[in-house]
């Protein structure tokens, strides 16, 4: 129980992330115990750190959670402009993210990220897990985790300043439809 | 160096940032400032969700699982029914426990301090009370001793700070009024048995 005390935060805050359910984060830390209990905690420590195996059995169980409720919640980010609510609380979101409105329209921005990017922000960004560690949750190489890294930055700067300029956003006039 | 190419050497990719180009190009000084905001915004997000974890009940079916797949399952089956009014139960029983050890430590025929409490206490982990072998949990005066195979659920509660003291724990005379989340182990007679204050550090 060391070693749930010492990582079930981590895990379940990935989860939460993830998942964007306070439920499915509660099933997935706790269904990461128990795969190490009842599998004997097949770790290998030379294959990465122990960080890095937990995380990746947690992404697996959401990886498998997604595909039996097919309620993956990565929204593109082209299409999520009209599910996700507006908020205007600044005239430039950018301004000053550290304040909570800001925090939340980040917190909104993260999970609108396709999966495999918003992997990288949950753990290496708000974990400080480090790039070998990521790589081996991932299951990919650090290269990868780099670059999917940066790509994901890039799409929340875009995201957040569509926010900030509403009309680039959503307020794009659209061709009327040609009644002749 | 071009802008593509400046873009391409951000740390994340292994490279260094260009200061000389950021000076001669407005455009890429601009977006490296918001790039800046943003990390900043995702640490404050990760500071915001820093106490963020698994509820208190997952740790308890942990704990079952865990005794039973070592076997020290006492075996009794409980009715569906009573598990959904068990923890409820024991959440209200722990709060009363907890309110009897904090009038009975304000009692003014009490001889032992504060700190000599906590230091019984603290003998009592070491002599290996099965309370004892839980990580950070705080035995409760007066309370019966658990065998090992004896199931424990944990609820969490928030009581005052205060409450801290009849524990042996300090607090400052500001901050006792303060209300603060804490785990409370039951034993399978519904009595509480130990108490963890989740943030017994920033007293």
């Amino acid at each position: 129980m060391a070693l749930y005390n010492r990582r079930q935060a981590a895990l379940y805050r990935f989860a939460l992330h993830m998942s964007g359910s306070a439920a499915v984060a509660e099933d997935i830390t706790q269904e990461v115990f128990l795969t190490v209990l009842r599998e004997g905690c097949g770790y290998d420590a030379g294959r990465g750190t122990l960080s890095g195996y937990l995380f990746g059995i947690a992404r697996k169980l959401m990886l498998r959670h997604a595909e039996r409720e097919r309620s993956d919640v990565a929204l593109e980010l082209d299409a999520d402009d009209g599910g996700l609510p507006q908020l205007a609380v600044s005239n430039d979101p950018l301004i000053d993210l550290t304040r909570r409105e800001g925090i939340e329209n980040l917190r909104r921005a993260v999970q609108a990220l396709p999966r495999r990017y918003r992997e990288v922000v949950v753990l290496c960004d708000l974990e400080e897990v480090d790039y070998a560690d990521a790589a081996v949750a991932l299951g990919c190489p650090i290269g990868t985790v780099r670059s999917r890294l940066h790509r994901a930055r890039g799409l929340l700067l875009e995201k957040l300043s569509h926010e900030r300029s509403p009309r680039h956003a959503g307020n794009v006039l659209k061709p009327a439809r040609c009644l002749t | 160096m071009n802008c593509q190419e400046f873009w391409d050497r951000m740390p994340e990719l292994g490279g260094e940032v260009d200061d000389h180009h950021l000076r001669e190009c407005a455009a890429c000084a601009a977006r490296m400032e918001r790039q800046g905001e943003l990390q900043a915004g995702l640490r404050a997000m990760a500071e915001s969700d820093r106490r963020a974890g698994a509820p208190a009940r997952v740790e308890s079916r942990l704990r079952a699982a865990f005794r039973g797949e070592m076997g020290m399952d006492a075996g009794r089956p409980v009715r569906s029914g009573w598990r959904l009014v068990l923890p409820w139960a024991a959440a209200a029983a722990a709060v009363v426990v907890l309110a009897v050890v904090m009038v009975r430590a304000r009692q003014p025929e009490t001889t032992a301090t504060p700190s000599a409490r906590g230091t019984d206490m603290a003998m009592v982990v070491s002599t290996g009370d099965a309370a004892g072998d839980y990580e950070g949990f705080i035995p409760l005066p007066n309370a019966g001793k658990l065998a090992d195979t004896e199931d424990v659920n944990l609820v969490r509660v928030e009581v005052p700070r205060s409450a801290m003291i009849a524990l042996g724990l300090e607090v400052s005379p500001e901050r006792a009024s303060e209300m603060v989340e804490a785990d409370v182990m039951i034993g399978p007679d519904g009595l509480a048995r130990a108490v963890r204050f989740l943030d017994a550090d920033t007293l």
